[in-house]
């Protein structure tokens, strides 16, 4: 899996752990500022849902109102179809909450026991009818099956609360944010000295514990014997995405890059006037395509494509091997 | 920070004896009178141009693009890239003020092409990269994935052995 001499380069992906939780992946043959702004996005532009209105019917627990408000927008929400909902802000009808631009929870709970009582987030009841089943459910990852606790309740007290989840990004709130954290890395062995180490006594290599098993995926430790190459540039990423549960990992970096891909086909149609997406509806589809990964399964929901630029691009490494490039589908963000 | 907004439904909850007086849509507070909404970080203002393109007068070939409600994801990523063409000659971004999402591209190329069509050739290679990076992401992950399910199911196999 080292460097391959002949042809421009195109960036691959290896896999290093794939599971619910989390994506632990390399790019290589890639570049730090398109890598990096992957990695924003992923953290606070990949759209989810959570709860944003909370109408308050009933709360005599012990926690004020916005209090237990609070706790309920951080409640991660199952989002992998939040593509089906359409911004509130964007929504035509009053009050935004309608089902094409929110899904609505009931949070209904009285303790009539003797023992205090939990109101977990699986308490929470979907009310409204949303476009699709994998959409607004609270997440939950206890062995248990409880979710996240809200209130504690005593005899006699009770909470009923109508909760409105929207659609938003992490930019505007952190409760939006589909990752727990993104691990970000590259050249872990420092071999570009783009670090400069601290250290106390007289040699950082004594006081810096080296992640083996990364340096040897990079391509080994530094070679002493040779000169410094001062042309090298980063060119091989650890990503390491984990999910708070709305969205799975896979989910979180193809949105992700669909987000960043529709930002700059925005910048085109700005500046030529000419709407890239729209006009690849004409029928543009590219048949490879359809063929190598499919109209999906996976995320890539029904690509728009760009006619014209994508076969024939000589800057960005000769021909590809699909036409042309589908951005991603759905509108919004 | 407010996680969500409140409203109270003023009749049900007066109709509950045990929680009286409450009817209100929550008010703002001092504080909170001065914060910016945070969705001005990426919703247009009203009548605000996503782009806007000045020409430098004073050097030739050069164009100044200022982004609006765009941030570091953006600047930093066209402004790097572009210094890989060869046309280019000049190129790079700032943030003129922190509170405001906003950044300026600064582009100056040889001649042999306009900075807008820099620009967007630039955006479109970019975007073909994704793409690469998506679909091996993709083919990767269902991989890896497959691997992981087997050897999940072997060791509970394992275990059901013993
Ligand atoms: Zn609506």
């Amino acid at each position: 899996m080292d460097i391959d001499d002949f042809g421009p380069k195109e960036p691959t992906c290896r896999m290093l752990e794939a599971n619910d939780k989390r994506a632990y992946f390399i790019v290589r043959d890639w570049n730090l500022e398109t890598a990096n702004s992957l990695r924003r996005v992923m953290l606070a532009e990949v759209p989810t849902l959570a709860i944003d209105t909370v109408e308050v019917l009933d709360n005599t627990s012990v926690l004020a109102d916005e209090f237990i408000a609070h706790r309920l927008g951080l409640i991660p929400l199952i989002a992998e179809d939040v593509d089906k909902l359409i911004d509130f802000r964007d929504c035509d009808c009053e009050d935004s909450r309608c089902d094409n631009c929110s899904v609505t929870l009931r949070l209904k709970a009285k303790c009539t026991g003797n023992d205090v009582m939990k109101v977990y987030a699986r308490d929470m009841v979907i009310e409204s009818m949303p476009p699709s089943d994998k959409l607004g459910q609270p997440v939950i990852t206890d062995a248990e099956g409880n979710g996240s606790c809200i209130v504690k309740l005593r005899k006699g007290q009770a909470i009923d609360m109508r909760c409105i989840a929207k659609k938003g990004i992490a930019k505007e709130h952190a409760k939006w944010a589909p990752s727990a954290a993104i691990g970000f890395e590259y050249d872990p062995a420092n071999k570009l000295h783009h670090l400069d180490l601290w250290y106390e006594g007289d040699d950082p290599k004594k006081e810096w514990p080296v992640d083996e098993t990364r340096v040897d995926l990079d391509g080994g430790p530094e070679k002493t014997d040779e000169p410094f190459n001062y042309d090298a540039v980063p060119e091989r990423f650890f990503f390491d995405v984990e999910t708070v549960g709305g969205l799975s990992p896979d989910s979180i970096v193809n949105n992700g890059i669909k987000v960043l891909q529709q930002k700059l086909a925005s910048v085109i149609k700005e500046l030529t006037g000419v709407d890239e997406a729209s006009a690849g509806l004409d029928g543009a589809q590219s048949p490879t395509m359809d063929g190598g990964f499919g109209n999906d399964g996976y995320g890539n929901d029904g690509g728009y494509t760009t006619p014209g630029y994508g076969g024939a691009n000589a800057y960005a490494g000769g021909t590809t091997p699909y036409g042309a490039t589908p951005y991603g589908g759905a509108p919004g963000w | 920070m407010e996680g969500s907004k409140i409203l109270c439904n003023a009749k049900l909850i007066n109709d509950n004896p045990n929680t009286q007086g409450r009817d209100y849509v929550k008010q703002k507070t001092h504080a909170e009178e001065n914060l910016p909404d945070r969705f001005e970080l990426f919703i247009l203002d009203e009548g605000q141009q996503k782009i806007e393109v000045r020409e430098e007068t004073k050097v030739p070939n050069t164009t100044v693009f200022t982004f609006n409600k765009e941030d570091h994801t953006l600047g930093n990523l066209i402004s790097q890239r572009l210094l890989k063409y060869d046309y280019i000659t000049f190129s790079a971004y700032k943030v003129p003020h922190p509170l405001f999402a906003t950044f300026e591209l600064r582009v100056t190329t040889d001649g042999s092409i306009t900075p807008k069509d820099a620009v967007v050739r630039c955006c479109k290679d970019v975007i073909q990269d994704l793409s690469k990076v998506s679909m091996s992401f993709q083919g990767e992950w269902l991989n890896q994935k497959i691997i992981e399910e087997g050897q999940r199911d072997a060791e509970v196999r394992d275990q059901g052995n013993y």
